[in-house]
């Protein structure tokens, strides 16, 4: 019947709608590989000096902190949450990771341990303004943010405004040195950046996150336990900031609180141009691994193309927001506040 | 030859603030059949589901699983006891892989040493799909990479596996809609899963509105209406007249729809719709609504019904046709220019779209329009709570003053404040959604009062009536829509109202 053939196209039409949806989607899980591709290929014919050995090796070292940040970064946007402490909580472990080793200031010497004290003492920090979100109910990035300055106030206290510069030979290596021609800190960062993918594609706590950030009620109807898996991507979280603050100071070679300044925002970036979306349950660190470097390699081709630091950071504002526009599906009537 | 029962309920109650969603319902499923639900928007079949999985307890009654009391506080424990749910909006994590989604939260039997061993668990998945005959969705694949109907299989085999992995011999799965997303040959299939679930020792709830489709699948049909089972009858020799006849509801005295208040419209167009059509979910509309006339739209969940006013009133973009305001031609960027062009919408969710809880009575009812209380191109207060009061006073709003929170209003008192602001609006042209929700029957009475003093001033209503009868009783002409497409349109004046059996025909 004509009525019959009529309903049934109508039927069909959605059936397409909701194809080319995730076909959409499909293609925009990708595009950050190609993004990456497309940046090198055009640095390399406008920026001097980029397509070379020594620029690999310069930004495997940059993107060691960034990449880091964007892992722990990752499974807290992964369950719709924003988290801001590094700031102040990265400063604050490199600070006091300078004042326990061997160092210009006190005469401790303790050498590894105190990578392990400060660690964490990160860890415990991000527990607690963890908790405040979850059982407090506060919205995360408030929490965290107050986290962040009350953290970076202690950094100043602990070494009363004079950074303590670290004197341990080990340290000053492993900022230094490489293997391969590839940085220490750089395998460091690699090395996080594995066991983040195991968490997430291999442990239940992965597969519970992805829950949360896709729709709570869901999770919580199925059975899982929401606050301790909140709680626990605060503790992974509370690793990577102290490995973080550790990896900052022994760079710089001394601890002081600007450590922190500068590792959120390129963190954020670069697991929303990665394609994890900021409400949560698409995404996850490979595409934040793409998204730190893709954030590395603009910076990296900026410095060398001349850009000014100013242009430099406001270029990574508008990174984010097109990062943002694009991730965000189209059509939908989505209340945003 | 006595068949277990796997599932009984009786004297099932459930009462919210101004309706009797379900009055004193008796259930019982049989191991091995596929027990049809079906009945009209609001008959309770929804409410039934939601209570026996556990999402919602009822006011009374008791229900009995496996022969034992059977309570369930929310899903997972209904899941315990053998009973579990596909719901209509699918609740698969889309981005992890079917088996995941089939095992999440039961992975311990796949840990070790804290991993997840990935591969045992997409062989034991693949024996959950493999008993269900889906040989052809891999569990390793992601869900947002499936189809819609490989998605809804997968939902029901991850349903099916918990279920079926409590001690209890036989497993009650309620299905609610399961076939809206599905092409035939997909409903086909999931007809076959259906049947060998059943042979199977389980048994199957179907809720669906379409009626062919449980005549096709169900051992046993039960009617609702208005909360009460109608009938309960063995699926044979039945035919769909006489179920359409038992689904009817009741049928309010003229008198309450104050039909006799009903005018006759005038000849003026206000408002045509030429070939509207927004892919997907509806087509081809072609209407025209009068000055001063109710055209009430009827039509089952995903008619299009909905999205055909969402298009109306600026909401949502039509993919084809026109709109026709006043004999101009219009496209609406959003629904405040529909609002400029004289069109209002009345959403359904009073609470969430409706009404700001947080702003006093006078403030809710200048949102639309501040025109009316503005000087010097401020907003004057004093006149804000002078209009106020004078629709407080009109339309008979119980609040202890103007300046009272909008939240604290019961919910006929909040949607009257709601109609006062559409009277407050300059908007001509209504699109009322389920105006009489959650209202008690006497302010129901006086809002379908305010409703013809709306239509006396020379506005234009659509209506999405809570019920059949409501439609009929209110409306000048009644449009039937099944399947995104118009099926039917019936005159409907004072004195020769159609039967509601001439419609639910159309609908389902």
């Amino acid at each position: 019947m004509d009525q019959q053939a009529r309903s049934s196209r109508i039927g069909l039409e959605f059936a397409q709608e909701m194809k080319r949806q995730s076909q959409r989607e499909r293609f925009v899980s990708w595009a950050p590989l190609a993004v990456l591709a497309l940046l090198v290929l055009l640095f390399s014919l406008t920026a001097e000096g980029f397509f070379s050995l020594k620029n690999l090796q310069n930004v495997l070292n940059q993107v060691s902190i960034p990449l880091v940040m964007s892992m722990g970064m990752t499974f807290v946007i992964l369950m719709g949450s924003t988290d801001l402490s590094a700031e102040g909580l990265g400063g604050f472990v490199g600070s006091v990771t300078a004042l326990m080793v061997l160092n210009s200031k006190t005469t401790l010497d303790m050498g590894f341990l105190a990578v392990v004290i400060a660690m964490v003492a990160s860890v415990l920090v991000s527990a607690l303004s963890g908790l405040m979100h979850i059982k407090g109910k506060l919205p995360s990035f408030m929490v965290s943010y107050a986290v962040s300055n009350i953290m970076a106030g202690f950094a100043v206290l602990a070494y009363r405004g004079e950074p303590a510069l670290i004197r341990d030979p080990f340290f000053t290596v492993l900022a230094q040195g490489d293997f391969l021609g590839i940085p220490y800190l750089t395998f460091i960062a690699l090395g996080v950046f594995g066991v983040s993918y195991v968490l997430q594609t291999r442990t239940r706590f992965g597969s519970y996150v992805m829950a949360i950030g896709d729709n709570e009620a869901i999770a919580r109807n199925i059975g899982i336990n929401i606050d301790r898996t909140k709680l626990k991507v605060f503790l992974w979280l509370g690793v990577c900031i102290g490995l973080v603050g550790f990896m900052g100071a022994v760079r710089i070679g001394r601890g002081e609180v600007a450590i922190g300044s500068n590792v959120v925002f390129p963190a954020i970036t670069a697991v929303v141009v990665g394609g994890t979306s900021l409400s949560g349950g698409k995404g996850g660190v490979v595409h934040s691994l793409l998204g730190a470097f893709i954030v590395t390699v603009i910076n990296n081709a900026l410095v060398l193309l001349g850009v000014s630091p100013y242009v430099q950071q406001a270029v990574q504002g508008i990174i984010i927001i097109v990062a943002v526009a694009l991730s965000i599906q189209h059509g939908k009537s989505l209340i945003v506040k | 030859m006595e068949r277990k029962r796997l599932l009984s309920a009786r004297g099932i109650t459930k009462q919210y603030p101004g309706t009797l969603a379900l009055d004193r319902i008796d259930l019982d499923i049989y191991a091995g059949e596929v027990l049809g639900l079906i009945g009209e928007n609001g008959a309770g079949k929804s409410t039934l589901m939601k209570i026996l999985i556990g999402a919602e307890t009822a006011s009374g009654g008791t229900m009995e699983a496996h022969g034992q009391k059977y309570a369930p506080r929310n899903p997972i424990e209904a899941g315990r006891m053998g009973v579990g749910m596909v719901f209509q909006e699918q609740s698969l994590i889309l981005n992890l892989t079917v088996a995941q989604n089939i095992f999440i939260g039961e992975e311990k039997p796949f840990v070790k040493h804290g991993l997840v061993d990935r591969a045992r668990m997409n062989q034991s998945a693949r024996k959950v799909l493999d008993a269900m005959e889906m040989q052809g969705i891999a569990p390793g694949a992601r869900v947002n990479r499936l189809d819609f109907a490989s998605r809804q299989m997968v939902e029901i085999a991850k349903v099916f596996h918990a279920v079926s992995s409590c001690q209890a011999e036989g497993t009650v799965i309620l299905l609610d809609e399961p076939t809206s997303v599905l092409s035939e040959a997909e409903i086909r299939q999931l007809f076959r899963h259906i049947r060998r679930l059943c042979e199977g020792g389980n048994a199957v709830l179907f809720v669906s509105h379409k009626l062919d489709e449980v005549m096709a699948i169900s051992d046993r049909i039960c009617v609702f209406k208005d909360g009460c089972k109608a009938a309960e009858m063995p699926n044979d020799n039945v035919s769909e007249s006489q179920l359409y006849q038992l689904m009817v509801g009741r049928t309010a005295s003229g008198e309450y729809y104050q039909v006799q208040r009903q005018r006759t419209p005038d000849a003026e167009v206000v408002l045509e719709l030429k070939s509207l059509c927004q892919r997907g979910f509806f087509g081809d509309i072609d209407l025209a609504l009068h000055r001063g006339e109710i055209i009430g739209i009827c039509g089952v969940v995903g008619s299009g019904k909905e999205d055909l006013c969402a298009v109306v009133c600026g909401d949502r973009n039509p993919t084809d046709g026109r709109m026709v305001v006043r004999g101009k031609a219009r496209a609406f960027r959003g629904p405040h220019e529909a609002l400029r062009s004289g069109i209002l919408s009345v959403p359904r969710e009073r609470r969430v779209e409706g009404i700001i809880s947080e702003m006093p009575v006078f403030e809710n009812i200048c949102l639309s329009n501040y025109r009316a209380v503005r000087r010097h191109r401020l907003i004057s207060t004093r006149m804000a709570k002078e209009q106020a009061r004078r629709f407080v006073a009109e339309l008979s709003i119980k609040v202890a003053g103007v300046s009272q929170l909008l939240g604290h209003l019961s919910g006929g008192n909040a949607q009257k404040v709601v109609f006062a602001r559409v009277l407050a609006s300059d908007a001509d042209i209504l699109l009322l959604d389920h105006p009489t929700r959650g209202v008690d029957v006497g302010a129901k009475a006086e809002i379908y009062g305010i409703i013809r003093d709306i239509v006396d001033r020379g506005k234009s209503v659509i209506l999405l009536a809570d019920t059949l009868d409501e439609a009929i009783g209110l409306s000048n002409r009644i449009v039937v829509m099944k399947d995104g497409l118009v099926t039917r349109v019936l005159e409907a004046p004072s004195g020769h109202k159609p039967e509601q059996l001439d419609i639910v025909q159309h609908m389902m």
